[in-house]
């Protein structure tokens, strides 16, 4: 049986009381408005909080995988390591559908094999609240089925006329919601509204691709020497940009900082990227990846074919953020119809 | 809004909970203590380490640690020691700013280990084959913890064969140990690129002995540590003494951060380096080009 998903009408001023009420327990961050554009960042009242459908330059990441992280302290006379395992109580709100996918997706890599209690405590204290979207010409989630979601979130908010339908995930989020905000039942106005506004929505995708999500990982495993790579290898200016801005590119570099008084240390991660020059280059100054097409058809692969070995999923959910950020206009989408219409000729 | 609202405060820091929730870090590594730091030869320095965690001991042959300094990070290191021996031996060539500290250490200096990581070499997969173990320059290093297991293991092994090149004599590690390894049974071919005086064994690269090395036909494995470029090479000089990529052995050097397959620094393909390898039977390399 198909399961429906029961709603709850929230008016826009309940939403305030209930950003209100989690701002009293938690950190709370949301989309806000940043120079003009919808970013995230920390809310500190209610009306800091700009819901929005369109896509964020950078994905909510950064909240749970800061880009600099301590793992250790150290004193450096006595040499004592401390580990460091912080989190805070926060609140994700106004996370896109691409976005809890993503989450979902870093949750499982933060907990495979050898678990990360960095990333995974940091997780147990965030509670995620959706928002929905709308596609911009770079947003392609759809082609992956990463377009609506069903779990990973606490609750999950469509706009509708004057409110939001909210769909609940979980009990805590169904807490906070009779703890924080008066809903009432919805109107079929409203549930009516939702649809229209979830057609409206799926007839706006512009960028797709052309072929099911399930081929992909043979289509990349099979393009290995295709001439894509040294062509956008050619134009790349290896910035890294594509890994800062994806939401599922967690690769890191761990170095240590000393205090000014050379008393005490800290060990931390920052983010990393494979399409950087140095990324896998050892010790002895081989470098497996030397050339940008190599690095390139890296972190391709790493969202569409090399984690799907262990994960069976992929690892690109579509935001478009790298096509978006990048700087010489390579885009996912394109690049990835590419290898599909060089295989269907094959 | 008021411009004295006040702000709810809150507690940034969990550390205690996590903690004493028995949440630990993988990322917390156990000092050492040195015991002995020799200068080998001009780049390398060679480390008795004597651990305060026994959990450092469990270790195989091929498997490496995170080795750091507070103040100057972590590198991975490769063991040298033989497996279930009470000491951890290190021999670490100076490149960069932590390599260089790790130089400056002596007796009763402390160093800071986690580990071990990786999988290291499979005795029971070489058990009854001759062996002809390939070192390249430091590859001698971890190289010596395999020699130590399977030279322990008399009689489990066929013919074994060390072929070992250096750029100068010089450079030759472990060359004092080298007459003990020959009189347990191991045949051992060296060769320098820049041969000095004295020098008597052969001048060239190890390529060139692998045809003269005697082996039984099919019953044969090679194990190939050293420097990237040297792979290539060697697997074609085996292949051409009919060993196929069931009965090739690797250790692959990679750049690594974590040791536990989160960071990414040693992805090849689908494969973590740091967690999957760093010892591979090269069939297991098989369409990843960028494995050599």
């Amino acid at each position: 049986m198909e399961k429906i998903p029961k709603f709850k009408y929230l008016p826009d001023r309940a939403l305030n009381s209930l950003v209100n009420g989690l701002l009293r327990e938690y950190k709370v961050c949301g989309t806000i408005e940043k120079d003009g554009f919808p970013a995230f960042g920390e809310v500190s009242a209610a009306d800091e909080l700009k819901l929005t459908q369109s896509p964020t330059h950078l994905s909510a990441k950064g909240f749970l995988f800061p880009q600099r992280e301590v793992l250790l302290r150290f004193d450096m006379r006595t040499s004592a390591h401390v580990p460091v395992i912080e989190a805070e109580r926060q609140v994700l709100f106004g996370l896109h559908p691409c976005d809890i996918r993503a989450l979902a997706l870093m949750d499982r890599i933060f907990a495979h094999g050898v678990p990360d209690p960095n990333y995974l405590f940091r997780r147990e204290h965030t509670i995620v609240i959706g928002a929905d979207c709308m596609p911009d010409e770079y947003c392609f989630c759809e082609s992956l089925g990463t377009d609506d979601v069903d779990e990973g979130f606490d609750l999950f908010l469509h706009r509708t006329g004057g409110g939001y339908l909210v769909r609940v995930g979980s009990e805590r989020g169904s807490a906070l919601l009779e703890k924080y905000a008066r809903t009432r039942e919805p109107g079929k106005a409203a549930l009516k509204e939702l649809d229209a506004a979830n057609e409206r929505r799926r007839l706006a995708f512009r960028a797709k691709l052309d072929a099911a999500p399930e081929e992909l990982p043979a289509i990349y495993a099979k393009s290995d020497e295709s001439r894509v790579w040294e062509r956008i290898g050619a134009i790349c200016t290896g910035c890294g940009s594509c890994n800062n801005v994806c939401p599922t590119c967690y690769c890191f570099d761990v170095k240590d900082e000393v205090g000014a008084s050379l008393a005490e240390g800290e060990r931390v991660r920052t983010w990393d990227g494979c399409t950087l020059e140095d990324f896998a280059k050892v010790a002895g100054g081989h470098n497996f990846r030397k050339t940008r097409a190599e690095r390139l058809r890296h972190r391709f692969n790493r969202k569409f074919r090399y984690l799907s070995d262990t994960f069976d999923s992929l690892f690109c959910v579509g935001c478009g953020r790298c096509s978006r950020s990048c700087l010489v206009k390579i885009n996912i989408a394109d690049v990835t119809n590419e290898l599909i219409r060089e295989n269907a000729g094959a | 809004m008021s411009l004295y609202a006040k702000m709810p405060e809150h507690k940034p820091e969990h550390n205690e909970e996590a903690l004493s929730r028995g949440m630990d870090s993988p990322y917390l590594p156990f000092p050492g203590t040195v015991e002995r730091s020799i200068r080998v030869s001009e780049k390398e320095r060679f480390f008795v380490v004597a651990p305060s965690n026994e959990t450092l001991l469990d270790y195989g042959p091929g498997q490496f640690f995170m080795v750091g300094l507070p103040g100057y990070g972590e590198a991975p290191i490769s063991i040298t020691s033989g497996p279930g021996e009470k000491k951890i031996e290190l021999c670490i060539r100076a490149v960069g700013n932590l390599t260089n500290a790790f130089h400056r250490l002596r007796k009763g200096d402390r160093i800071w280990i986690r580990g071990p990581f990786g999988r290291g070499f499979d005795l029971s997969a070489l058990e009854g084959r001759d062996i002809v173990f390939v070192a390249g320059g430091i590859g001698i290093v971890p190289m010596r913890s395999l020699l130590k297991a399977v030279l322990d293991k008399p009689g489990r092994f066929g013919r074994l064969t060390l072929i070992y090149g250096a750029k100068t004599p010089e450079e030759m590690l472990f060359a004092e140990e080298m007459d003990g390894w020959r009189r347990r049974g191991l045949d051992i071919q060296a060769t320098v690129d820049k041969p000095d005086g004295p020098w008597k064994g052969h001048t060239g690269l190890v390529t060139a002995l692998i045809p003269k090395i005697e082996m039984a036909h099919m019953n044969t494995v090679g194990v190939i540590i050293g420097p990237p470029v040297m792979y290539r090479f060697v697997i074609l000089s085996l292949n051409a003494r009919g060993l196929g990529a069931e009965d090739i052995f690797v250790s692959l050097e990679r750049r690594m951060k974590c040791g536990v397959g989160k960071c990414g620094h040693c992805q090849i393909n689908s494969v973590y380096v740091c967690q999957c390898g760093p010892v591979f039977r090269l069939s297991e390399l098989k369409g990843m080009p960028e494995a050599f």
